[in-house]
C-alpha cells in the first residue's frame, strides 16, 4: 500500500508532530506511515482522511499488484 | 509519570546492586558473571532508553502509547516467543553436557528471553509491520 501522505502533508504545511497531535497518535506513528513501513488501522486512516478533507481512498492507495 | 519514575528507581536499583556486588568483592570474574552482566547492562538501557522516551512523548504533548507501538510490541513478544522455544530447546540440549549448575543454566535461559525481546523489538522498529 502506498500513500500520498508527505503531500498532502507539504500542501497543508503541517509539521509531521502537528499531522500526529491532530490524530492523537506519535510522531513515529507518522514517520512510519509515511515510509510505507506501516498499516494504518481503519479508524486512524479515517483521522488522517478528515484532517485532509479527503477521502480515505485518494490518501491510501492500495497496490493490486502488490497484494496478488 | 509514575511508570516513568519507575523505570529510571529500577534501572538506578540495579546498577547500584551491581556495584555494590563488585567492590564488595563477589565478583570472580568468571565468563558466567561477565556474561550475565553484560545481559544486565544491555537491559538496563533498553529500561533507561523506553525511559526516555516517554520523557520525550510528554514533552513533545503526543501519547506514550498509540497504536503502532502496541503493535510493535505485541509482534516483537510474538517473535521472541517462538525464538526462545529453540533457545530452551538449545539449554536443555546442553544442560547434559556442560559443567554450569542448573540455576546458572535457568538463569542465562531468562536473560536470553530478553536480549531476545529486545533484538525483535530491534527488528520490527528498523523493518515495520507493512504486511500485518
Amino acid at each position: 500500500m502506498n500513500n500520498r501522505l508527505k503531500e498532502l502533508r507539504a500542501r497543508k504545511g503541517l509539521s509531521q508532530l502537528e499531522l500526529a497531535q491532530k490524530v492523537g497518535v506519535r510522531r513515529e506513528t507518522i514517520v512510519f506511515l509515511e515510509k510505507g513501513k506501516y498499516n494504518p488501522s481503519l479508524k486512524l486512516a479515517h483521522d488522517v482522511a478528515k484532517v485532509f478533507g479527503e477521502p480515505i481512498e485518494n490518501i491510501f492507495l492500495f497496490d493490486d499488484e502488490a497484494a496478488h | 509519570m509514575s511508570r516513568t519514575v519507575a523505570t529510571f528507581a529500577l534501572a538506578a536499583l540495579i546498577l547500584l546492586s551491581v556495584g555494590l556486588w563488585a567492590i564488595s568483592g563477589g565478583m570472580t570474574g568468571s565468563k558466567e558473571e561477565i556474561g550475565m552482566l553484560a545481559i544486565g547492562l544491555i537491559l538496563v538501557g533498553f529500561g533507561v532508553y523506553r525511559g526516555f522516551e516517554r520523557v520525550r512523548s510528554a514533552v513533545r504533548k503526543e501519547p506514550y502509547e498509540d497504536e503502532l507501538s502496541r503493535r510493535t510490541r505485541t509482534k516483537s513478544a510474538s517473535l521472541s516467543y517462538y525464538i526462545s522455544l529453540y533457545l530452551w530447546l538449545f539449554i536443555m540440549f546442553m544442560s547434559d553436557r556442560t559443567t554450569m549448575e542448573n540455576h546458572t543454566l535457568i538463569g542465562a535461559g531468562i536473560g536470553g528471553m530478553a536480549i531476545i525481546f529486545l533484538g525483535s523489538w530491534i527488528w520490527v522498529k528498523a523493518f515495520g509491520l507493512k504486511d500485518e
